[in-house]
């Protein structure tokens, strides 16, 4: 594999400069990986394999550094995922108020599973751990929102936000 | 007639409830940023920090429960290159104080970072805030924008000769990132898995050199502790930040003093539970933190108290239970969020959580067998004192809890007839 | 692990037993220290604990829980108990937790017999399993190349392997993916795993995750007759097992040797053993009969053989000459130099048959000036035109560990090397600037250098090591870059070491086989035997036609040979236009030492006896010189090695006989010319390569594959420029030849520079170059389309 391949080049020139400004933030480059990685990742929407070569590039880390560290972490992406993301908490302070009527909720209205994406592409369903919003159970978080005490009805004038 | 219960005044909590703390200015006018100064410029040395620190009696605000002046005092006076990592990783299961105190008002952090910073010598801190915090990520570069326009970060930090760049540093969705030394290897680009301790992060810790690792909260602590004196601040508990949420009807962060008896934070400070419910049982400090039952509801919440009765205050988190909480469900549902979580490295965590959540489900799905008892506590057991870190450990605890006061709850379903359909579906699932 | 002796040592107790082990000690090795076994799984000695499989806890005393003996440094006065019931059930609870999904397939498994989770298991695990959940299921074992394949199922996630990259490898092959009980071990992409040393990771994985493709199902451990050798590929001199069953070595493994290897094999070591058992091999001799060669008898073929020789010695001395050594053992050499030097009376010999005319590399010596354990003390490394997991890649592990203790590294290359990335400083330069480069170096560290620069931190090292490699010693303008990298060496008061010499050079140059007083180097027997001045050539082990760096060169000294003699194990190209072929036996089918790149003698012992009729290169000129009416009779081997002795110096098995020291008397003139191949356009560019398609490599299906089709790096600026496509055919032409290969688009060579690996029988590079010139203007073309989705 050959990292910084021309041809191969998918990040903006806007995105390698900010990542390559990132890497100024710290005593070692590799620091900069994760902050980097959402660079990309805003930019391509996932991790595809050309995405994290070219990061890796970037940063001068092996590639199999870079799959490897953003295997790890729930919130990169290395497949395809809609144009928003629907973060339902379902640890114990959302679940003893209701998030299952909310999962269930989305899930009917999106026609997804928790993990799947919509056919059209707009949303990413995707159950999570505490969102540390428990006096907001049952909270969610759609891209960056946090939606406080979420209930089924709700759940339509919520997704109206996000076309 | 009982009378109404009034919390009494908050003074950490209270920076994060006002109005319009984000901004620089209110802050200011109310106080804020003199201590931090008074430590720049040598008005308060940093001896002076230390021996006001450890008099005041803090100890670590994250789970740990670390007395912070002795953390302060660890750090190496005489090493070239030292760094000051905020804990904001917030993941344990219904703890959202760190939360409240850097949305509510971020520059109360900033000067607990500058103060430690200080202190210690350390020219560079970094926050590790969890990704999931957007807003508060919003809010806090706006304040750290203000501070640095202000002369109060960057070079030369309140007209002194003195250096403190602050970098706020996203996660990317790990749990596991907040156990401290994870949390370095995740700052360092890595996967977040736990390091070998010794050595300690205060002799070789971010790079590899002296590191201070304090928790959100603890840090908004010092400016506090300095602005009013030890003595002062410690009439007040000390105070602690609770978060409480669950079954109850005023779910919120809750500034009580340390030793608060858990009655009072669940019926007073968070006002009892919903209307026709009844108290079933309560994590008193997390979900980290050994399930209790009625009997315990007058345990004060401090660390010892808590020991003594085979839990822990852990991040200070009530979660509580009611009557219709399903103790199998709950317990299934805790594990399997230890299970996501795990990192993978060391056998028992990795392998326990897969092994307990798989026989729970089974029970849950009314496929369980009266063997699965003694199997699940003999897992528990398994587990128990042999994992790396704190995250495997956090397991037995409360199952075993449950299997002792709820086990009525487990013969029930397994009672039911083989391949009947589940009471309760666990939401997670994988 | 690392203790110092400086800092004392400590008594603890274990299962009652008193142990004084050095301060540093861990409680697991104090109790190995004793003869107590405690079982691991993921600690491994030559990496830091790491504490995750939890399967070597103990109890001790005042902790209050169990401890993992690896991690735990001993301390005075400790009470530990590896045997009591707790520490049994937390042990047995470990082994339980990894059996759990693990699909126990052991008779199937190639690990089995020499299996720690076996054994274990045997030993503490649970006599059933409480275990009724589905197993954890993967696709059965997948392909990670040509030479790995691992089977997640297995897998017990010791990280021994990941680490491995990671710590001793610095190549990062193997990672952890996902996390929790989805975690796995893998590549990225479950792409092929690009490393030289995954070998390593078969042997340490204490399961049967990761088998070797070339070893799996061939044999059951018990059955394989272990013998103790040496690997001859490299020169290093790696010490090894030859794992024999039916008469055929079914796999190498490394044996420990602290000074030379340690541990560790590369993997051209590990797979590269094949072409031993290859059907090629030649059983019998050839002898040439109207332009054919065809099977004759050993009687026949050595009186033709001696009867050209006397007939050559009838018309004068010094007609017949002899090329070969890489391929021969000490005492293979030595006979050779008695033969030709003694009783043919010729003092033409030499084994350096890659070396280009005027290049420094016949200047000097070659070999380390330092043994490897010095080298690994070393503070400042300094890798000029030397590529070392290309060309030396064990020594490259020694560098590693002493960069992981503080060392530092500054390469300057012609292109990219793997290690990139663990040096400080790294400059790339195209192969015509290559001298220049070296001489701006030795100016700076003259100058101390400015601060924070490789030549500062060369000239403040304490330990310097400074590495010529072949690239340096035979590309442009190589006298004065010689003399600029002894400049640096004495400035820094460094070492240099003369990165050449492959397989037994080193022993060859020592017994002799090397030219004696008005006799010729290499290059200079081609040229003469161009003109007809040689009556016999004797080419023995080595295949010039391949090896040779001008393919021109030797066909016109073939054609120039009246009569060609070759001794080797395969009809390889040289031996195709011979007149006589003798089958040799090769290296592993030989008792015998070899001499490394330290100048260290280390020993061969015959792992199988070799096909049909073939002989060792020592005997048959043995017979050769009996039929020139000279006895070659040693009584015993000890007879033999006094004599060799008394040629070569006191060597003795297993020892280091210092190699000559670097004399720069001969560098007069400046090397290949480099005007000539100053070019705007591109240049093409030979370099080394590990992995090959060579007379033995190509026979080694594991090394095939691992080096891919015959291929050649083009720069990303100018695969644009010529409308290129990673792996798009293309057809190199020079003034002097056209190859057909390959491109790789890879910044790992300079712009304006095309490389391509030596070492490919059906693509020789050579055929491009001609002497005096080392690489050659050349026109790249691309050849049709690119297959479709040819990449990665």
């Amino acid at each position: 594999m050959t990292p910084d391949h021309r041809a191969g080049r998918t990040l903006s020139d806007a995105a390698r400069a900010e990542i390559r400004r990132l890497t100024g933030l710290y005593e070692h480059r590799q620091s900069a990986l994760l902050p980097a990685l959402f660079v990309a990742q805003r930019e391509a929407g996932y991790l595809s394999p050309a995405v994290m070569e070219e990061v890796a590039g970037l940063l001068d880390l092996p590639v199999s550094e870079v799959t490897s560290v953003a295997s790890f972490y729930s919130l990169l992406y290395l497949e395809p995922v809609g144009r928003h993301v629907i973060q339902v908490c379902t640890n114990l302070a959302c679940l003893i108020n209701g998030c299952r009527a909310v999962v269930n909720g989305l899930q009917e209205r999106l026609g997804v599973a928790p993990g799947g994406t919509t056919t059209d592409g707009r949303f990413t369903l995707r159950t999570v751990e505490c969102l540390a919003a428990c006096d907001e159970a049952p909270s969610v978080i759609v891209d960056e929102d946090r939606w406080p005490r979420v209930a089924a009805g709700d759940i339509e004038k919520i997704l109206e936000r996000y076309p | 007639m009982v009378q109404p219960f009034t919390a009494p005044e908050s003074i950490v909590l209270r920076w994060a409830r006002a109005w319009g703390m984000q901004e620089l200015d209110h802050y200011r006018r109310a106080g804020g940023y003199e201590a931090a100064r008074r430590v720049a410029t040598g008005a308060i040395t940093p001896d002076q920090v230390i021996e006001s620190v450890t008099a005041s009696g803090l100890r670590g605000k994250g789970g740990a429960g670390f007395p912070t002046g002795q953390k302060l005092k660890f750090i190496p006076r005489q090493a070239p290159v030292k760094y000051v990592v905020v804990n904001g990783d917030e993941g344990e299961p219904c703890t959202f104080k760190d939360r409240t105190l850097i949305e509510g008002c971020p520059h109360l952090l900033i000067e607990g970072i500058l103060i430690a910073a200080l202190t210690i010598g350390a020219r560079k801190a970094y926050v590790y805030l969890r990704k999931e915090f957007y807003h508060g990520r919003r809010v806090l570069d706006a304040a750290l924008e203000q501070a640095r326009a202000a002369g109060f970060v960057g070079s030369g930090v309140f007209g002194t000769p003195s250096d403190v760049e602050i970098v706020v540093h996203s996660g990317a969705g790990a749990y596991i990132a907040g156990e401290e030394t994870a949390l370095l290897e995740s700052l360092e680009g890595r996967r977040a898995m736990p390091r070998l301790r010794p050595p300690f992060p205060a002799q070789a810790g971010l790079y590899g050199k002296p590191t201070l690792l304090n928790n959100v909260e603890t840090l908004c602590h010092l400016p506090v502790i300095l602005t009013l004196g030890p003595e002062t601040y410690k009439a007040y508990g000390p105070p602690a930040l609770f978060s409480v949420s669950g079954a109850v009807s005023r779910p919120g962060v809750y500034e009580a003093p340390l030793g608060v008896p858990l009655r009072s934070l669940i019926f007073d400070y968070a006002g009892g539970l919903r209307p026709g419910r009844t108290f079933k049982a309560a994590f008193p400090g997390g979900s980290s933190s050994m399930l209790l039952t009625d009997e315990h509801l007058d345990v004060p919440m401090d660390y010892d108290s808590l020991r003594l009765v085979g839990s822990m205050l852990g991040s200070a988190s009530v979660i509580v239970l009611d009557d219709t909480c399903d103790m199998v469900e709950i317990i299934a549902r805790t594990v399997e969020f230890y299970r996501e979580e795990s990192c993978g490295k060391c056998t028992p965590c990795r392998e326990g959580t897969i092994w307990i959540t798989q026989v729970l489900e089974r029970i849950l799905h009314g496929r369980g067998r009266p063997d699965d008892l003694p199997l699940l506590e003999s897992i528990a057991r398994g587990m128990t004192g042999t994992c790396f870190c704190p995250l495997g450990e956090s397991v037995p605890p409360s199952l075993g809890a449950s299997l002792k006061h709820f086990r009525h709850e487990y013969e029930r379903h397994i009672a039911r007839a083989a391949g009947a359909p589940p009471e309760v579906h666990t939401v997670r699932g994988h | 692990m690392a203790t110092d002796p400086s800092l004392g040592a400590v008594t603890l107790t274990i299962d009652g037993r008193t142990v004084t082990v050095p301060r540093g000690t861990t409680v697991y090795q104090a109790a190995r220290s004793a003869g107590i076994d405690i079982p691991i799984f993921c600690y491994h000695d030559r990496m830091p604990p790491l504490g995750a499989c939890r399967m070597c806890l103990v109890r001790v005393e005042k902790m209050p829980k169990l401890q993992t003996s690896c991690t735990l440094v001993a301390t005075e006065g400790m009470v530990v108990d590896t045997r009591g019931p707790e520490v049994t059930a937390g042990q047995e609870a470990i082994l339980e937790f990894l059996l759990i999904n693990h699909p126990l397939d052991c008779p199937i498994c190639d690990k089995g017999g020499e299996c720690p989770l076996q054994d274990q298991t045997f030993r503490w695990g649970p006599g059933r399993s409480r275990f009724i959940e589905p197993k954890r299921d993967f696709a059965k074992p997948v392909s990670l190349g040509p030479v790995l394949a691992l089977d997640r199922e297995r897998c017990i996630l010791c990280w021994r392997c990941v680490r491995f990259g990671e710590i001793i490898a610095g190549d990062d092959a193997l990672k952890g993916f996902e996390r929790g009980f989805t975690s796995e071990v893998g590549t990225p992409f479950a792409l092929p795993v690009e490393s030289k040393f995954i070998g390593n990771t078969i042997a340490i994985c204490p399961v049967g995750a990761l088998t070797s493709r070339t070893y799996r199902f061939r044999a059951r451990p018990w059955d394989n007759q272990p013998v103790a050798s040496t690997c001859t590929h490299c020169g290093l001199g790696c010490a090894v097992w030859l794992d024999v069953r039916g008469g055929e070595i079914q796999r190498v493994r490394a044996r420990e040797d602290r000074a030379v290897n340690d541990v560790w094999l590369c993997d051209l070591g590990f797979f590269g053993h094949n072409y031993v058992a290859s059907r090629d091999r030649l059983t019998t001799p050839l002898v040439r009969r109207n332009g054919r060669l065809e099977s004759t008898t050993w009687e026949e073929a050595l009186d033709l053989v001696a009867s050209r020789i006397r007939e050559s010695r009838a018309r004068g001395s010094g007609r017949v000459a002899f090329l070969g050594g890489r391929r021969l053992s000490n005492e293979d050499a030595f006979f050779a130099a008695r033969l030709f030097r003694d009783v043919v009376d010729t003092p033409h010999l030499d084994h350096r048959i890659d070396a280009t005319p005027s290049g420094a590399s016949l200047q000097v010596a070659w070999g380390l000036r330092a043994s490897i354990e010095e080298i690994g003390r070393g503070d400042v490394f300094v890798l000029l035109g030397c590529d070392p997991t290309e060309e030396y890649p064990v020594l490259w592990l020694r560098l590693k560990s002493a960069l992981d203790r503080g060392a530092v590294l500054m390469t300057l290359h012609a292109k990219r090397l793997e290690i990139h990335r663990h040096a400080r400083w790294e400059q790339v330069v195209r192969y015509d600037r290559l001298a220049a480069a070296v001489e701006d170096l030795a100016a700076a560290v003259e100058r101390a250098g400015d601060p924070g620069s490789a030549a500062a931190a060369i000239a403040a090292g304490q330990r310097v090591h400074v590495f010529v490699g072949r690239a340096a010693l035979d590309g442009p303008e190589s006298h004065a870059l010689l003399r600029a990298a002894a400049r640096i060496v004495s400035a820094a008061r460094g070492t240099l070491h003369v990165m050449r010499g492959k397989g037994n050079d080193l022993g060859a140059a020592r017994f002799g086989v090397v030219p004696g007083a008005g006799g010729w180097a290499a290059p200079e027997i081609l040229r003469q035997a161009a003109t007809g001045a040689l009556d016999v050539l004797w080419v023995a082990g080595c295949d010039p036609a391949t090896a040779v760096t001008d393919r021109s060169a030797w066909d016109a000294a073939r054609r120039g040979t009246k009569f060609l003699v070759v001794s080797d194990a395969f009809l390889s190209a040289t031996a195709q236009a011979a007149d006589v072929v003798l089958p040799a036996l090769v290296l592993p089918e030989k008792d015998g030492t070899v001499t490394n790149l330290e100048g260290r003698t280390v020993s061969l012992r015959a792992a199988t006896p070799g096909p049909g009729q073939a002989r060792s290169d020592r005997e048959i000129f043995g017979l050769v010189a009996a039929k020139l009416g000279v006895l070659f009779t040693y009584g015993t081997s000890d007879e033999l090695l006094a004599d060799m002795r008394a040629h070569a110096g006191d060597i003795r098995v297993g020892e280091v006989l210092p190699v000559p020291p670097v004399r720069l008397d001969g560098l007069t003139g400046s090397g290949d010319g480099s005007a000539v191949i100053a070019t705007d356009g591109l240049l093409v560019v030979a370099a080394d390569h590990l992995f090959t398609q060579g007379t033995m490599t190509g026979r080694c299906q594991g090394v095939t594959a691992l080096a891919g089709p015959p291929h050649c790096l083009v720069h990303p600026d100018d695969a644009v420029r010529l409308g290129l496509t990673d792996r798009a055919p293309v057809e190199l032409t020079t003034t002097h030849g056209r190859l057909v290969l390959q491109a790789r688009v890879s910044d790992a060579t300079p712009a304006g520079q095309v490389t391509v690996p030596r070492g490919y029988e059906s693509a020789p590079v050579q055929r491009l170059l001609q002497w005096p010139h080392v690489a050659a203007p050349v026109e790249v073309r691309l050849l049709g389309l690119a297959p479709a989705g040819g990449a990665p």
